[in-house]
């Protein structure tokens, strides 16, 4: 994985330059923004538990995806989408705290869309979800973080579909 | 590697969220990209007068360099260096890790200098003349946080 400022470094090296004022001005916002970063952390991983519980309730609950025959139907499965689901979330908040989506593409997004396919998990129902878990993100940690927390979130989906 | 990345790894590796401790380490150092950044482009506004003077002083203590011979190639190669270490040290200091030089500066450097046929001791002291010429530049603050990048290539030279 990589953070804004190793992504910034390794695009400008092999080119043997300096970050142009774009990239420089990028970097400063990051830093700036360091304060709302590091206490959206702090706030996803205390109610973690609840953004899950409450993302499922706005996006898959009393779906036909619950429902008998469904794929979320029985515990175990119902089991393995929530655990799926929290994966995305702390996965999304290291993105958000690196400011670089490398670290989904590493270990969340490769091969993913392959295997839930061969599992018969719907990749709709799971959009559907992660953009649940995005929205009551942005109720909890407020408009600022929650529009970069969006940004990951997105990246999730556009990998999946 | 940032504080950020290494931060996050350690976190991953246990499949949980950073502590209150990490993120307030992380936050210390967000906090101190500004400042990181500034002295970057310290060095960015003055890199042609750093390797001048670094490169007027290194010859007058090694005057029999290969880059001191009159060979036009070889002067412009070693000044070119010069400022290659220069844009490392600054990546190293917005990272705050000495990762980039390692990686593109001091990983194989023995061997591709012994190849080219310049001693290792010249370059470590031309590295040398180019801190003693950027910390005199700086405050003494600056200069004590700039330092160690210096001696870190310095370091990789005597491998």
């Amino acid at each position: 994985m990589q953070d804004l400022i190793t992504s910034t470094i390794n695009t400008f090296d092999v080119r043997a330059q300096y970050p142009d004022s774009d990239a420089m001005n990028k970097l400063e916002e990051y830093f700036r923004s360091g304060d709302l970063r590091a206490k959206a952390s702090l706030a996803i991983s205390a109610n973690a538990k609840s953004i899950i519980t409450k993302a499922v309730a706005k996006s898959l609950m009393y779906t036909d995806i619950t429902a008998p025959g469904g794929n979320m139907y029985t515990c175990r499965r119902y089991a393995a989408c929530i655990r799926d689901l929290e994966y995305f979330l702390r996965y999304a908040t290291y993105a958000m705290l690196a400011g670089d989506p490398s670290i989904l593409e590493e270990r969340i997004l490769n091969g993913l869309r392959e295997t839930y396919n061969s599992l018969g998990v719907p990749i709709g129902g799971t959009i559907r979800a992660v953009q649940a878990m995005k929205e009551v993100t942005a109720d909890l940690v407020g408009t600022d973080a929650g529009k970069e927390m969006g940004v990951y979130f997105d990246y999730i989906c556009s990998g999946l579909s | 590697m940032s504080i950020i990345t290494r931060s996050i790894k350690n976190a991953d590796r246990e499949a949980r969220y950073l502590s209150l401790g990490e993120l307030n380490a992380i936050a210390d150092f967000y906090q101190g990209g500004q400042d990181r950044l500034r002295l970057a482009q310290i060095l960015v506004a003055n890199e042609a007068e750093i390797i001048n003077r670094g490169s007027q002083r290194f010859w007058s203590r090694y005057p029999n360099t290969p880059s001191n011979t009159g060979n036009p190639t070889f002067r412009a190669s070693c000044m070119r260096d010069q400022s290659w270490y220069l844009r490392l040290i600054t990546y190293a200091i917005a990272l705050g890790d000495t990762e980039p030089i390692e990686k593109t500066g001091i990983k194989g450097v023995k061997e591709m200098y012994e190849s080219l046929e310049i001693p290792l001791k010249n370059l470590a002291e031309c590295m040398r003349c180019l801190k003693e010429v950027t910390t005199e530049m700086l405050s003494l603050e600056d200069a004590a946080a700039i330092a160690p990048y210096f001696d870190y290539i310095i370091q990789g030279f005597k491998q």
